[in-house]
């Protein structure tokens, strides 16, 4: 079955690592995820700056790696991006910002995309709040 | 065929930018010709009182983008007749023209889409 | 259709489980995740409120755990295999973000 998961909290709230379980979870039993789509709160979840601390689990470096390790198609709503300050090189330079925080592995879109993975899908699953 | 999506926003309008982003989520789905609906259930139906003044704190009227609504397809608009009752808002007094719904009217509401998200 | 209804605050303090449990369908569920799992605090008002419902109540085992909440026999404990095949039992999940 194929899944569009939706992730609209940051990287410190339970619920953004409850998505990254999930999303392992679906796999696992050898389900698709046709997107992942990043939005409001949840662009955090995919800065490259979060420095959780040492003895705590690194949730930013979790989602990495489970879009790389399983080439996932990972986006960012660039609108919601822009207005919390998570940018790539381009956004940065555009708008003349001094950093980039968001890697390579996620693209900047729009909500189009959302819509998009949602038809595509079986089922869509949103998390986000705690 | 499209499936439908129902998106539930619960969020007072000047609360930070959950309410305009849920909107957004359903203008996009518009521009689309996705068939989707709207419902506004607790604090989201302060969204439709009349007259207000985001200007005062420096806020972008979301009213205005709230009325572009029909102009992106979407015409099924709700809002829920309990959340208006509990706060004092008289049904006809709304900026939109959103149907309104009992409670039972809402649960066979949701039924009736494909997805729904309530943020 | 058959709604899976997620949540993840407490019901202390929060409406969403109240608004759900308002708008619930005959054959929707509740997974309460996170916070929500408050929920399951048998001799708490939240709980008397589900039971009324007549819904099917499903919780995140890890969450129960956590927070040392034993839940009545009528709440399914799941494990995230578990959950992802009940987001497939259900016709849809309506997360209450």
């Amino acid at each position: 079955m194929k899944f569009a998961i939706a992730v609209f909290s940051p990287a410190h709230a339970p619920s953004s690592r409850r998505a990254l379980m999930f999303a392992q979870a679906a796999l696992a039993a050898g389900h698709e995820i046709v997107r992942l789509f990043f939005y409001q709160d949840g662009v955090h979840s995919a800065s490259a700056n979060v420095v959780p601390p040492q003895d705590e689990f690194d949730l930013p470096k979790a989602w990495r790696e489970l879009v790389n390790q399983h080439q996932l198609d990972a986006v960012v709503c660039i609108a919601a991006a822009l207005r919390r300050g998570v940018l790539n090189a381009e956004e940065a330079q555009r708008h003349e910002r001094p950093a980039a925080n968001l890697p390579a592995s996620w693209e900047l879109s729009g909500l189009g995309q959302l819509h998009e993975a949602a038809q595509v899908a079986d089922r869509l699953i949103s998390f986000g709040g705690p | 065929m499209s499936k439908s999506m129902l998106v539930i926003s619960r969020q007072a309008p000047w609360a930070g930018p959950g309410a305009r982003e849920a909107l957004d989520i359903v203008l996009a789905g518009g521009a689309y010709d996705l068939p989707l609906g709207m419902l506004f259930l607790d604090d989201g139906v302060f969204q439709l009182t009349t007259a207000q003044q985001p200007g005062d704190i420096q806020q972008k009227n979301l009213s205005a983008n709230l009325q572009a609504l029909p102009m992106f397809g979407i015409d099924e608009l709700f809002v829920a007749a309990s959340s208006l009752e509990r706060r004092g808002i008289a049904a006809d007094t709304l900026a939109l023209p959103a149907q309104c719904l009992n409670d039972s009217e809402l649960a066979a509401l949701v039924d009736r889409y494909d997805q729904v998200i309530t943020l | 259709m058959a709604t899976l209804h997620m949540l993840s605050h407490s019901p202390f303090g929060d409406g969403r489980l109240e608004s759900c449990l308002r708008l619930l369908g005959s054959r929707d569920a509740v997974l309460l995740c996170g916070d929500a799992v408050y929920a399951l605090q048998q001799a708490g008002a939240p709980w008397a409120s589900l039971q009324k419902s007549g819904a099917q109540v499903f919780a995140l085992a890890e969450d129960a755990s956590a927070r040392a909440i034993t839940a009545h026999a009528s709440a399914t404990l799941v494990d995230y295999p578990a959950f992802v095949q009940l987001c497939l039992d259900y016709d849809k999940v309506n997360s209450w973000l």
